[in-house]
């Protein structure tokens, strides 16, 4: 019989498991980020403008972690999703105008998911009308037929698979002090399709749906405030290796598509494609399994976590260990998402799937506003969060940011209902006269 | 019946038939009635909150309410942590339908209309929470109110009677004054409780452990995922801890114990009682995932030569729970296990009859290191109920039992 032997060892492997049952949430939530949309989006910026927009990503950083940190922390403290707070403070109807919208964003993007694992699998040579029905399968089994732990590790190992776009920027031999510099220096170019790009990074990047399903995320996993702090790592890291996925994206673009003058891509699938002549098959094989990873592993997380806040804010039952009986809206949601997402790849060509993603683009910069808001004033309770409020200087960080978020999102919503560039070249040109 | 959302915001006219303010909130005093509107609250024109007594309120419809008495009667309102807010407590909030066992929200309440002594007086009758509610929300204020009526109706409407709402404050104070208690949750099976428990927000978790008493809460944090446990019994005093970890089955609180931090684990084993503790450390020594980890201290025993009367003695005795029992073992005089006789047999013989002729020889057993997928194993072969755990000279140290296997199988553990 094997004894626990000292103390300090009992201490530390005491604090091992604390971590273990602590991280996740923070790292799982900020990799779904980098979906089939967000690829394309870093892939485009590589592939259009080089290196040019790297430094970007060190704002949009800061920004991910403030946000997120916040909506962590109200987890922990409350011990109550962000849905079920805001119908407790705002009322029914919001709440439901809310969740409408989310919906309706959601759906564009699981649509976008569908879509990205389709190129991705096209690159590995497995035709659309297998690939998305089979892929829907998977995603949808693993959540109706798993448990919380199952699932949260069958998510922990996607994060892995991430390693994909380092190793196929590896080969894409980059210049990588240039590209160092570049993330570091700051520069901007005045022409509107750069500022469409910028636009279309930071959109990607801060999502409405993401606050939510962080928040459940921490409240399921039972999170104690006393280990907030290990909470709080979970999300700085997660922010952090999103975006330096991101880096290895826009980078290995940059070294292959952009260098070679090929410019413009229309999808993810297409950039991994594209690698192929200039860094190898193994490189366009790993970006191409990258993405449908990403884009599997976000079209079992969106809907879920669709799921979760409509019936958390509308008051029906909810929760992956519950069984179909007892939470039927929320597994009727969740499977109409993926069924209905999986059906517009399968039936639409591409330019008729556009107009979803439009919708579901411009539903999203009106709603990040409100849930944004929404939050600042939430964590600034004193009744809800005791002394876990926000402090004075972090609020004024935190106000600024969402301002810049609320701006910019709103301005990329403009710009996508409104002839793009016309409105983009239109703003610069009033900037200048004014 | 009318429900709340078609008086939120219903004009209120005074004696002389000029406008009041609107209605925004009802306050029941749980000190007088539990169930009896006691005041309206009213929201002037200029933004004052008025507090209108049911006494002096003549009719209400859904149109309209009618004050009996002249605009300078009406008292402003003072707010008053002891009084019951339906907006501000009952709407949206959660609640426990101890009924059916649920944790579930509230999209409105429905109040029993009745005309006493020439007034009107509302009653609450029920919380709404179905999609009904949802709708007349939503649409109350954009579709007239009778309209409104006839459409909500179409939808399902799930009706919680009061008497079986439990409204959930953190507060002890104000729940004192507010008359709640937990005292129908307690006669609930302890993993519904469990559930239940699970749906809440922390605070809320905390005040319903906190309230029940020491054996109830046992039962139902043994039920509770173990990040939750652990989660609850730091958030709660150490005594309190302490008197709720002594009503668990010592295996179990072992369990838990080893979860803890260890300075709140040895705060907790300081507090409780001198046996229980001891049952605790001992157990605590053993490794996780073994049969040791597994097991449990609580067994009944007899020496090899005693008969059935011995046995019956025994089992009075003890003073473990009693429904764990399916075996009572046999040891010789240096406390190796020699045998084991099942309940049943016990039950159906005479009671002169030696133990020794109903018992079973050559008991299946295993040493504390076992590990235990080894122990499932067993189990699954042999159609266990019990398997008693040994020491390296065979003497008897606890037993695993099927519900223990079955947490481990189910992958919990």
């Amino acid at each position: 019989m094997k004894l626990l032997k000292s103390p300090r060892l009992r201490r530390l492997r005491f604090n091992l498991i604390i971590f273990m049952a602590v991280i996740g949430p923070g790292i799982i939530t900020a990799n779904v980020d980098n979906d089939a949309g967000g690829i394309l989006t870093y892939s485009q910026a590589g592939a259009q403008f080089g290196f040019s927009l790297l430094w970007t990503l060190v704002p949009i950083t800061v920004a991910l972690i403030v946000v997120q940190e916040m909506v962590a922390r109200m987890g922990v403290v409350t011990g109550k999703g962000l849905a079920d707070l805001i119908r407790e403070e705002f009322g029914l109807r919001v709440t439901f105008v809310l969740m409408a919208l989310l919906l309706v964003v959601d759906f564009g993007n699981t649509v976008a998911e569908f879509a990205g694992l389709a190129s991705g699998m096209k690159v590995l040579g497995v035709e659309r009308d297998l690939a998305v029905p089979a892929g829907a399968f998977v995603v949808w089994a693993l959540v109706v037929r798993g448990t919380y732990r199952l699932v949260e590790k069958v998510f922990l190992i996607a994060c892995v698979f991430y390693i994909a776009y380092p190793i196929s920027c590896y080969l894409a031999h980059p210049d990588w002090t240039a590209a160092l510099v570049r993330t570091i220096k700051p520069s901007v170019q005045f022409n509107s399709e750069y500022f469409v790009m910028l636009l279309g990074l930071i959109g990607t990047t801060i999502a409405p749906w993401m606050q939510f399903y962080l928040q459940s995320a921490v409240v399921e996993k039972g999170i104690k405030v006393k280990n907030y702090v290990l909470s709080k790592w979970d999300v700085i890291i997660g922010c952090i290796l999103t975006d330096l996925v991101a880096f290895f994206i826009i980078v290995a673009c940059a070294a292959t598509i952009y260098v070679n003058g090929h410019g413009k891509i229309r999808d993810a699938g297409e950039a991994a494609a594209a690698l192929g002549p200039f860094a190898g098959r193994a490189a366009s094989w790993l970006f191409a399994f990258g993405l449908v990873n990403a884009s599997l592993f976000s079209a079992s997380i969106l809907p879920l976590a669709t799921a979760y806040y409509v019936c958390e804010g509308l008051g029906f039952e909810s929760g992956i260990n519950k069984g179909f009986s007892e939470a039927p809206a929320f597994y009727s949601l969740y499977t109409s998402l993926i069924v209905l997402g999986a059906l517009t790849v399968i039936w639409l060509s591409p330019e008729k799937q556009f107009p979803v993603i439009l919708l579901s683009q411009v539903a999203n910069g009106i709603l990040l506003p409100f849930v944004l808001i929404f939050m600042l004033r939430l964590i600034n309770r004193k009744d809800l969060m005791g002394e876990h409020c926000n402090t004075k200087t972090f609020n004024a960080i935190a106000w600024v940011t969402c301002g810049i978020i609320i701006a910019l999102t709103a301005l990329s919503a403009v710009t996508n209902l409104l002839p793009g560039r016309a409105t983009v070249s239109g703003i610069l040109h009033w900037l200048r006269w004014s | 019946m009318i429900y709340f959302t078609e008086l939120d915001h219903t004009p209120v006219f005074d004696a002389k038939g000029e406008l009041l303010g609107h209605l925004s909130d009802m306050v029941v005093d749980a000190s007088r009635d539990p169930l009896q509107v006691s005041a309206y609250l009213i929201k002037t024109p200029q933004n004052d909150v008025l507090s209108l007594t049911h006494e002096q309120v003549q009719a209400i419809s859904i149109q309209q309410i009618q004050t009996g008495v002249p605009t300078e009667s009406v008292r402003p309102y003072a707010p008053d942590e002891g009084l019951l807010h339906v907006r501000k407590d009952v709407l949206d909030q959660q609640i426990i339908d101890v009924n059916n066992r649920k944790v579930v929200r509230v999209n409105d309440v429905d109040f029993d209309i009745r005309p006493t002594n020439g007034r009107t007086a509302l009653r609450i009758l029920a919380v709404n929470v179905g999609v009904a509610g949802i709708v007349r929300r939503l649409f109350q204020g954009v579709v007239a109110k009778r309209m409104l009526r006839f459409f909500a109706s179409m939808f399902p409407a799930r009706t919680i009677p009061w008497e079986f709402v439990n409204l959930i404050e953190p507060d002890p104070a104000r729940r004192v004054k507010l008359r709640i208690s937990f005292d129908r949750l307690a006669r609930l099976h302890p993993a519904d409780l469990a559930d239940i428990i699970e749906e809440l927000g922390r605070d809320e978790q905390k005040a319903v452990i906190e309230s029940l008493d020491h054996e109830t809460a046992a039962h139902a944090l043994s039920e509770v995922p173990s990040e939750l446990q652990t989660a609850l019994l730091e958030s709660i005093p150490t005594e309190k801890a302490a008197d709720i970890v002594e009503e668990m089955p010592a295996d179990e609180a072992a369990d838990i114990l080893q979860k803890l931090e260890p300075e709140t684990s040895a705060e907790v084993l300081a507090d409780m009682g001198k046996e229980e503790a001891s049952d605790v450390r001992e157990l605590l020594g053993f490794e996780e995932r073994t049969a040791g980890g597994l097991m449990s201290t609580e067994f009944v025993f007899v020496g090899e030569k005693a008969q059935v009367e011995g046995a019956i003695e025994a089992l009075r005795n003890f003073e473990g729970q009693l429904e764990a029992i399916h075996f009572v073992y046999l040891i010789d005089d240096s406390a190796v296990l020699t045998g084991s006789v099942a309940l049943a047999r016990i039950l159906a013989a005479d009671s002169k009859t030696p133990l020794s002729e109903l018992a079973i020889k050559s008991v299946i057993a295993v040493e504390p290191h076992t590990d235990q997928a080894e122990v499932v194993e067993l189990f699954h072969k042999y159609n266990l109920l019990t398997l008693p755990v040994v020491d390296d000279k065979r003497r008897l140290l606890g037993l695993v039992t099927a519900d223990d296997v079955l947490e481990v199988v189910l992958g919990r553990k």
